[in-house]
């Protein structure tokens, strides 16, 4: 009986011992709040293979990362290892020496059906482990395309956002003095590359806009001293008026599923906001207030639309559900606010702000909240959202009236940059991703 | 009594026969299935090649068709003039890198669109150290200003521990902060230390896990937590208390307040 108390005893000393020591090995707890933006670094040796493209490549996806702001791609001359094989795992330890957090290995071949073939891994510098790897296929002119491709993966892959970097830029291009001034539709890609001129400047075109597969484009031009809004076909070249109306339209938008067209429709001197269905060509009135009433976008979901009006004295931004039914205020900050513009996510609007001469470009949540001014330049105005929702281009007026310029900004304010044009440029809109 | 003719009376040949075919076929199928694991690898150095094809066929619209000249408009009243060409020398120069001049296209001005974009199916390693998913993904870390709570070591005798690790670890935070909600940013670890202040083991929680393996967003904050720690080791920590830092559990990486959320 004594053995089996012995026992019992032991037993629970062994139950309990765990309990009486747990508070002594008990885990630190912390909380970090405060970090350290920087952008990350990473390495991108140019891409083995073809030599010429594997630079080409790379060099591009350089270029993106960079101009991001969120990425900090090392210089490729002090890198110590040399990238042969990219199905080889990397020498971590050498790419840590050159401060590398992250590292792209990438190869570019020819195919024997003369395709390009490219190829490219995202390895973790740390965590010693591959990250992504894609490859694709596509002939040999495409190859800046890919590139952006690439680049949109690794900042996908990396931040948890998608990428933006394949996609163009429609915009006005200005040549000439300032009183005769040539305006033309251009395009050109997200880095500047490539521009080309769509019309030929014999009249004056305005506020050009994608449509959500990025091949139709409408805008406004001054054909006949007429302001009325055309469609733009990219692939044939082909313009056509929408609508044939007496008076002036402008400030198209479309909609989300790019089958309906948001305009202003002047009549008797008033202007408001109107919807054509594309295919049946009806239009379809939203506002009737004697105001002016303008700049219509569509929210993501394509169930409402911002614009501004000046109903209540002042240029303001309003928001409606897209029947115009629950019209409502939604701007009462200093100065006009006007331009408004929903983000492809969602959760924000863009605008401009106008306080005296100062031009702002602005965001707020879609229900007025949360108001922020987030370029510096003073002779902001025209937002136009990347497709991820993260990144702005507007307009940027010279001083003394000395044309104007394309810059981007991130939605935090940070990174403001000019965006390259040849020549002055105003207008810009962002295409969505290329299909 | 009668005897039960013994089945292989019938006719031995055909059992023989069924049983070569029978144990061919298996041979044949075990081939077929396994074939994989009689390759050797080349090197084995060489990695596996995980690279994932999008799509057989090329990805980008293979020729773009050629397309009117971009100037050539069925413009309602038909252009005059031929159009000027775009010239450099009437731009002003750019500031501070080479400025891209326009060219007129003359065969393929405008690119093709492609017809789709093929999702791009991707291969990711194994994200956060393999950890398995509990049953029920939880969907957001615990908000709360808390910094230090709970019995044992979570007191005040370990706020200035808790306050050194920070203050070592938060130089290499660059946290993403582009989420649309804030607290799909918020991240766990579990981080053991050697006695020299080096990571001996690190993993995300199972919670934290589980978010990052169905939302990018997590998943890009914890992986930046991981290079954050890993990039400030070793830490400077007091040996002494060593059994009171050796094990941070959790380490809580929380953005919000960067984010002015």
């Amino acid at each position: 009986m004594k053995r089996y108390l012995v026992l019992f005893a032991a037993l629970a000393a062994l139950w309990t011992a765990p309990a009486l020591f747990t508070p002594a090995l008990a885990a630190l707890q912390v909380d970090v709040t405060q970090g350290n933006a920087q952008p990350l670094p990473i390495a991108i040796p140019d891409f083995v293979g073809d030599p010429q493209l594997g630079a080409n490549v790379a060099g591009v996806v350089r270029a993106d990362l960079e101009r991001s702001g969120l990425f900090r791609p090392l210089d490729p001359r002090g890198f110590a290892e040399r990238i042969t094989n990219i199905n080889a795992v990397p020498n971590f330890g050498s790419w840590r020496a050159v401060t590398a957090q992250g590292l792209v290995t990438g190869q570019v071949t020819q195919q024997p059906d003369g395709r390009l073939r490219v190829d490219f891994r995202l390895w973790d510098v740390y965590g010693q482990s591959q990250m992504l790897g894609l490859q694709f296929f596509t002939t040999p002119e495409n190859w800046r395309r890919i590139a952006h491709m690439v680049s949109d993966a690794i900042y996908e892959r990396i931040t948890g956002e998608k990428g933006y970097f394949d996609t163009r830029i429609v915009f006005i291009s200005e040549s000439g003095p300032a009183l005769k001034r040539v305006k033309r539709l251009a395009i050109m890609d997200e880095d500047g590359a490539n521009p080309i001129f769509l019309t030929r400047g014999d009249y004056m075109v305005l506020t050009p806009r994608f449509n959500p597969t990025a091949q139709m484009i409408a805008y406004m031009s001054y054909i006949g001293n007429k302001p009325r809004v055309y469609l733009f076909d990219i692939e044939t070249g082909k313009q056509e008026m929408l609508g044939n109306f007496p008076n002036m339209t402008f400030s198209p938008r479309f909609s989300p599923d790019g089958n309906q067209v948001a305009l202003t429709l002047e009549t008797g001197g008033n202007s408001d906001i109107y919807i054509m269905d594309l295919r049946s060509r009806a239009m379809r009135r939203l506002t009737s207030d004697p105001a002016i009433d303008t700049a219509p976008s569509w929210s993501p979901d394509g169930r409402q639309i911002s614009f501004e009006s000046d109903r209540g004295g002042s240029q303001q931004i309003y928001v409606m559900n897209v029947d115009g039914s629950g019209q409502r205020r939604i701007s009462f900050g200093q100065g006009a606010n006007g331009t408004p513009v929903w983000s492809p996510r969602g959760d924000l609007l863009a605008f401009t702000r106008r306080t005296g001469n100062v031009f702002s470009i602005g965001v707020m949540r879609t229900d007025g909240s949360g108001e922020r001014l987030i370029t510096s330049g003073g002779r902001d105005e025209g937002p136009t959202w990347a497709p991820n929702g993260r990144v702005l281009m507007y307009s940027r007026a010279l001083a003394g009236g000395g044309g104007s310029q394309i810059w981007s900004v991130d939605v935090t304010g940070r990174n403001e940059r000019r965006v390259l044009t040849p020549g002055s440029a105003s207008d810009p809109a962002w295409s969505p991703l290329i299909q | 009594m009668r005897r039960i003719a013994p089945t292989t009376a019938r006719g031995p040949r055909y059992g023989v026969v069924a049983s070569t075919l029978f144990h061919g076929m298996i041979f044949a199928a075990a081939l077929f299935t396994f074939h994989r694991n009689f390759d050797t690898p080349d090197d084995s150095h060489v990695v596996p090649v995980d690279l994932v094809t999008i799509a057989d066929v090329t990805n980008v619209a293979a020729q773009a068709p050629p397309v009117p000249e971009p100037e050539q408009m069925d413009a309602p009243p038909p252009a005059l003039e031929p159009p000027p060409e775009p010239q450099m020398q009437e731009v002003e120069p750019a500031p501070e890198a080479p400025v891209p001049d326009f060219k007129i296209a003359k065969e393929k001005p405008v690119e093709k669109p492609q017809p789709t974009r093929k999702e791009m199916a991707q291969d990711f390693n194994a994200l956060l150290n393999k950890l398995t998913a509990p049953e029920k993904p939880v969907k957001t870390a615990k908000p709360g200003s808390r910094i230090i709570q709970g019995v044992g070591t979570g007191n005040l005798m370990t706020a200035d521990l808790a306050d050194a690790l920070k203050s070592q670890i938060y130089r290499c935070w660059s946290p993403p902060t582009g989420a649309p909600d804030a607290r799909d940013l918020i991240v766990d670890y579990d981080l053991g230390l050697n006695p020299d202040g080096t990571v001996g083991g690190l993993q995300p929680t199972p919670a934290t896990a589980a978010q990052a393996a169905g939302n990018g967003y997590t998943r890009a904050a914890a992986e930046a937590a991981r290079r954050a720690i890993y990039q400030c080791q070793p830490y400077r920590l007091p040996p002494e208390r060593y059994n009171v830092w050796r094990q941070v559990n959790p380490l809580r990486f929380d953005p919000r307040q960067m984010m002015g959320q």
